[in-house]
């Protein structure tokens, strides 16, 4: 089914497309000039040039790794939620929390009616694509992550926030669409964290998309799967992008039991370690999927997005990728 | 009766000055081998001395040392448990932080004290008595791995409540007062109450004359506020915010033991109005028949940037105030 949407975007992949989840880490250059610029020792200008420079690098090499469908890298971003945050109305910045180890973020605060007031993403999307004739995902944080991520001090409830954030999301997304993105990725990794809260997941998800024409895909990971499949099925995308490999791919016993019924985008490697797995180790977490997968609905990738690795680390995880593919392929 | 204000756990280990980023510099400094073990040490000392400063400038009675040293709660403590290896990341509950899994490959053992030299340490240095933080054996049996087949959870939690128990008996007589074991997994997961009471049992064990809680948080205590108070703990900590009803279950049951009451969300940078939440305070006192209660957040403080929660510990402080009709 999801072949023939592509087709009708007019995008023709291989079996088994390999894609990534979205960041990749900040060259040295990037992460200087970002200190500078919020130091105030370097323009915005600048920091541009350096952004632009990072986004050409990673589009460069994922076409000569051999990924079918690209991503600009979110050179351009910090926090996925903050940089959202910071572009909508009604959004404060809030201080740092940690989200594990030594990682901290910007927790943003809502202290306002959230409103959307221009695009966000689409001169970055028009960037990357016009370096390449490979797709180029658009990414959006979705509105459930975003408000779960947020603090609220101005919506009365959850359900609020959330749906006020989806009719926000879905003007951004539509504003990709406009621009020619045909593949839009909106993640969403807050939504198996709350079960009981997987129908207003799943209804903002629905605002989000509505009648846009697009080949949607939902990252998700690091959550409870178990406490929200298969409904989770019923959020409106085409494709789910999934850390299958950092949970021991425990999820392929729930596929088996009630099959999995979109295309999936399979996380072959833990994107949190150092360690770059061998070929066979990414060959066999492959095989195991497409025992309990049907191959037409697969695509490749990592299990999340790989800012925290170093720039060397990344490229030789997305040659993993490549990689197993090409020998399941038969290439 | 006394209303104690009192930190619940945890407590932000970085703020927006250099000085309050002082461990996180230090810990990549440390991955990249510049610095060594005992700089890392110092830069803890560092924010766990800032984290008790700020608890004694907002008033609070009891202190915890913000629990600073903490990867995450679960593998802070089965790092140092023998038969056990810490794996990747998972979701802690629902909030946006992430713990790393213990997989438990062999018979645990706990071969050092696990937070003994953190509360000698935050005792001698803090005017305040220091409460002492311990994950419960049910949240860490739930959030660990078992590599053996046909392993079960109920013998996994009694393998962690002989540890925590050993850990308690030693911390009671090193000198700790109150001792709290965190158990959010008691309203996520229930399962066989009688697991908890003979775990908890177990651990209660080793109190000796130390004031031994048991806090719940991350859901509704409401429903089964009857079966936590059967259980062998002098003190139960309730989180509020996520249960309509707790106020009245506890306004129409009382309690015979103290009670903390989480009422200030831990996890939400809006302060609660102080009248409505003092008001509600004073209903759930009038019914419990203790010499002490305590009033604190609906969980650590962690979730929240260090200067909102620096305003929750001042806004504690400013509730109890209007309780007692002092502004």
């Amino acid at each position: 089914m999801s072949r023939a949407k592509l087709h009708e975007l007019g995008i023709e992949l291989p079996p088994l497309p390999t894609t990534s989840v979205g960041s990749f880490p900040k060259p040295p250059y990037l992460v200087k000039a970002r200190a500078d610029f919020a130091q105030g020792k370097i323009k915005r200008e600048e920091l541009k040039k350096a952004e632009k420079r990072a986004t050409e690098f990673w589009v460069r090499r994922q076409e000569e790794l051999g990924l079918d469908v690209l991503v600009d890298g979110e050179m351009y971003r910090g926090d996925m939620v903050a940089y959202f945050a910071e572009r909508l109305s009604g959004f404060e910045q809030g201080g740092l929390v940690r989200s594990y180890g030594n990682r901290y973020y910007h927790k943003p605060i809502i202290v306002g009616e959230v409103k959307w007031t221009g695009p966000i993403t689409v001169e970055w999307w028009h960037f990357a694509q016009g370096l390449t004739s490979k797709p180029v995902k658009g990414i959006v944080t979705g509105p459930y992550t975003m408000m779960d991520w947020s603090f609220n001090e101005f919506y009365p409830t959850r359900r609020d926030a959330c749906l006020a954030l989806a009719a926000e999301v879905h003007k951004e997304v539509e504003a990709l669409v406009r621009a020619g993105c045909k593949i839009i990725q909106i993640d969403e990794p807050a939504v198996s964290a709350r079960p009981e809260e997987l129908q207003l997941a799943i209804e903002a998800m629905a605002a989000t998309t509505r009648d846009l024409k697009a080949y949607f895909v939902a990252h998700i990971c690091y959550g409870d799967f178990e406490s929200i499949y298969p409904a989770m099925l019923d959020l409106s995308v085409d494709n789910f992008d999934l850390e299958m490999s950092n949970s021991g791919l425990d999820m392929l016993r729930l596929f088996s039991k009630t099959h999995f019924t979109k295309d999936i985008s399979y996380g072959v490697f833990d994107v949190h370690t150092h360690i770059i797995e061998d070929p066979p180790v990414v060959e066999q977490r492959l095989n195991r999927g497409l025992e309990v997968l049907s191959a037409e609905s697969v695509w490749v990738d990592p299990d999340c997005g790989l800012k925290t690795r170093t720039v060397e680390e990344a490229q030789m995880k997305l040659e993993r990728v490549v990689s197993a593919a090409r020998v399941l392929r038969g290439d | 009766m006394d209303l104690l204000t009192a930190n619940h756990s945890g407590y932000p280990r970085i703020g927006s000055t250099p000085g309050e980023q002082t461990l996180r510099r230090a810990i990549a400094q440390r991955e990249r081998g510049e610095i060594t073990d005992a700089d890392t040490r110092a830069a803890e000392d560092h924010l766990a001395l800032l984290a008790l400063q700020d608890q004694e400038k907002a008033g609070l009675d009891i202190v915890t040392d913000g629990l600073i040293r903490w990867n995450d709660p679960i593998s802070h403590l089965a790092a140092n448990l023998e038969g056990i290896r810490i794996d990747g990341l998972l979701r802690y509950f629902d909030t946006n932080f992430y713990f790393r899994r213990p997989v438990v490959s062999g018979k645990l053992a706990r071969s050092q004290p696990l937070v003994l030299d953190e509360f000698r340490w935050a005792a001698q240095r803090s005017a305040r008595p220091v409460k002492v933080v311990l994950t419960g054996p049910c949240t860490l049996a739930w959030l660990s791995l078992q590599e053996a087949e046909g392993a079960n959870l109920a013998s996994l939690i009694f393998s962690y409540a002989e540890v925590l128990s050993a850990e308690v008996a030693e911390l009671a007589a090193a000198g700790a007062r109150t001792i709290q074991i965190d158990e959010p997994c008691l309203l996520k997961h229930p399962s066989d109450p009688r697991l908890a009471r003979e775990a908890l049992t177990l651990i209660a064990a080793g109190k000796g004359n130390a004031e031994l809680g048991l806090a719940t948080y991350f859901g509704d205590a409401a429903p089964v506020y009857s079966e936590l108070q059967e259980l062998p703990l002098d003190t139960l900590v309730f989180d509020f915010t996520y249960s309509r009803n707790l106020q009245q279950v506890i306004v129409a049951d009382g309690s015979a033991k103290p009670l903390g009451f989480g009422l200030l969300d831990g996890r939400n940078t809006k302060l609660e109005d102080k009248a409505a939440v003092a008001r509600g305070l004073e209903r759930m006192l009038a019914r419990v028949k203790a010499e002490h209660c305590y009033l604190t957040t609906s969980c650590g403080l962690e979730y929240l940037p260090r200067d909102r929660a620096q305003l929750k510990l001042k806004h504690l402080t400013s509730v109890k105030n209007t309780l007692l009709g002092e502004s």
